[in-house]
């Protein structure tokens, strides 16, 4: 059973199931397995775990090759309760028009957008863009300059204007000829860029805007901090990792391939309180902005919506909340979750053409550092 | 192997030291920590908060009578609060007292750079007792509190348990510390630094251990009670709160209901001491919703 040979197919297996593991692996379970013997089938099973694994959403895969490779006895496997294991969705062929067009569209990116394109889109519409012109407005998204606010980290660094002495390079300093203390170096605190964390609403309503977005997001991301994103309709899904992909049709046509119900009955209250209960201590430092997508038609409970608006906003810095529909003429947030998570919303913003955006990021420019209550 | 594991040379004898000592660890962590120690090798443990990650580097510096070295991380940590740091009021005064004997001229930098200078943090007197041919136990809390910049510090360190410092030469452990590194996961730790490491999820126990638990923590439990109270954590776990409650918070509740002279879980004590248990309003809330009597079992 822990023949070289047998633990190299085991260690490509792990590999190919998509648990990393590192060249030299395959030399450690061997280490391991005559360290804690042969004998008991489960001090293996541990031991190997221990060794190639690196977070626990990874076991299931883990326990699967385990057992494809060492028998089938599983009552051995130890099922890992908690966290819930991130949910799976399906994968989606729907949308496949994207995936096949790509090597075109890639060009249509770079393609020029003159001035006079630029003005005639600014106010369009996402939904009522033709093909060519949601080209266009990506490659304007795409070229986008702007700098998001910063905020205080509490790491320091030196300076000579710094609040604060910094002591060892003072006394350093003063270790030269003359021995006296010259001057007293100072440090102060390094600026850092704030983490965005962004929500979309990918029902029916809402598919052309969160898509835009998306590219939007994805065009930004060098620029933020660290940016996780998700996506809902029925229930919420991350898509951080398919958006970290250079290229932005690959990124969102692999965001299309792991979100199914691009247009199912909308739950918002349930997929915030997802994101509370799931990811908020995950990948909430750093005191985020919460930029949520959504033109609030909600099937679900407004009281839950509320709830877990409250809790989303207690745990970031601000929530900025996207309408594609604020900005027509004569709107008022009447549907019953937009007025159930107005009050806990920061900044309400229209979403639906390009001088929208420019609000958004005139409004990401300009967050303070420090909230205002 | 040198002999300083010579009592914990297999996985029952890691799971027996741990129990002599109260902590009542289930298999797969014995494996863990007896494949760190054999492999040298820095066990990361990750969980929720109070599952009694800490406690397994209190319990394993017991068992190996090591130093337990400790190092709180925080944002905003940085290599002289980790590793090393001068003291400056006294280079500063050394400085005046040779101004002051006229040995100005012929001073040296080493005067006042030396090792009589430096303040060690742990991450720098886990290596200098490494050094001198301890093998202490380091333990570096919460890293995902610390920021990226430093777990990239840390890797580098992890891989050879050496520290150079400029002015007085570089310190090697003579063999790796033994390293324990916990997480509650508010962010994911780079990949990069958890392959270095032995990785185990430390679970929340199930009835049977966490029984054990409270009757091993507290001595003159009643059974009957600490399997109420078992069950009832195990019934609060799977009600989706936002912050499911730990075994410190088991042990805290057991404490609670003992010192209020509590027999039996029943609706009442449960809505008397969930403070106890739960430290969200909405979770709290919640439970009252759905009814105490579930919770104690006497629906």
């Amino acid at each position: 059973m822990t023949r070289p040979e047998a633990l190299v197919s085991f260690v490509r297996a792990l590999r190919d199931a998509g648990i990393p593991v590192g060249p030299t692996v395959a030399g450690e379970l061997m280490a391991a397995a005559e360290l804690v013997g042969l004998a008991d089938a489960h001090d293996v099973y541990h031991a190997f775990r221990a060794l190639t694994v690196t977070s626990v959403e990874q076991v299931p895969t883990f326990n699967e090759v385990f057992v494809r490779f060492f028998g089938a006895d599983d009552s051995h496997l130890v099922t890992v309760t908690s966290p819930a294991p991130p949910r799976t969705w399906s994968i989606h062929r729907g949308r496949e028009e994207g995936a096949e067009g790509e090597g075109d569209e890639e060009a249509e990116d770079d393609a020029f957008v003159g001035a006079s394109a630029r003005e005639r889109l600014a106010t369009r519409d996402f939904a009522t863009l033709t093909p060519e012109e949601v080209a266009e407005v990506r490659a304007l998204i795409a070229r986008m300059v702007w700098h998001p606010a910063f905020t205080w980290s509490r790491r320091r660094r030196p300076s000579r204007t710094g609040d604060r002495p910094d002591l060892r390079r003072t006394l350093r300093g003063s270790v030269g000829p003359e021995g006296d203390l010259l001057r007293v170096a100072t440090s102060e605190r390094r600026i850092r860029r704030r983490p965005l964390i962004f929500i979309a609403d990918v029902s029916g309503s809402m598919e052309r805007y969160a898509e835009m977005l998306l590219y939007f997001a994805h065009a930004a991301r060098g620029r933020l901090g660290r940016l996780e994103a998700f996506v809902f309709s029925t229930r919420l899904t991350r898509i951080t990792r398919p958006l970290q992909r250079r290229d932005p049709s690959a990124a969102i046509a692999e965001v299309a391939e792991t979100v199914t119900d691009w247009s199912g009955g909308t739950q918002i209250g349930e997929a915030i309180r997802t994101f509370n209960v799931e990811w908020s201590r995950r990948v909430g430092r750093g005191s985020p902005i919460a930029l949520i997508v959504s033109d609030g038609w909600d099937r679900g409970e407004p009281a839950l919506l509320a709830a877990e608006m409250a809790r989303l906003r207690r745990s970031v810095h601000r929530v900025v909340w996207l309408n594609p529909l604020a900005g027509r003429p004569g709107y008022a947030p009447e549907t019953r979750g937009m007025r159930a998570a107005l009050p806990y919303v920061d900044d309400f913003l229209p979403a639906a053409n390009l001088t929208d955006l420019a609000t958004l990021i005139e409004l990401l420019e300009s967050v303070p550092a420090r909230r205002i209550a | 192997m040198a002999p300083r594991v010579a009592e914990v040379r297999s996985v029952e004898a890691v799971l027996e030291a741990f129990a002599d000592r109260q902590y009542v660890a289930d298999r797969s962590l014995g494996v863990a920590v007896y494949l760190a120690l054999e492999l040298g090798r820095p066990l990361f443990l990750e969980g929720e908060a109070g599952v009694g990650k800490t406690e397994v580097a209190k319990v394993l510096a017991a068992v190996l009578d090591s130093e337990l070295i400790r190092l709180q991380c925080y944002e905003g940590l940085d290599v002289n609060h980790a590793l090393y740091e001068w003291d400056y009021a006294r280079q500063m005064l050394a400085i005046r007292i040779i101004e002051a004997r006229g040995e100005g001229s012929h001073a040296q930098v080493g005067d006042i750079m030396s090792r009589d200078y430096l303040i060690p943090r742990p991450l720098l007197q886990a290596i200098e007792a490494a050094a001198e041919g301890a093998r202490p136990v380091l333990l570096i809390d919460e890293l995902d509190r610390a920021d990226e910049e430093f777990e990239a510090y840390l890797l580098e360190l992890l891989s050879d348990f050496q520290v150079t410092i400029p002015e007085i030469g570089t310190i090697a452990a003579k063999e790796p510390p033994v390293v324990i590194i916990t997480s509650n996961r508010t962010r994911e730790i780079h990949d990069a630094l958890k392959r270095r490491c032995i990785y185990h999820w430390v679970d929340y126990p199930d009835f049977d251990r966490e029984v054990e638990i409270i009757t091993t923590k507290i001595p003159d439990m009643d059974e009957r009670l600490a399997r109420q109270i078992a069950a009832a954590m195990q019934t609060l776990r799977s009600l989706e709160l936002f912050k499911p409650p730990g075994v410190a918070e088991t042990l805290d509740w057991a404490r609670a209901l003992r010192v209020l002279g509590s027999r039996d879980l029943d609706a009442s004590s449960v809505e008397d001491t969930l403070g106890v248990v739960l430290k969200y309003r909405e979770d709290v809330e919640r439970v009252l919703e759905l009814g105490p009597d579930r919770v104690a079992g006497t629906e």
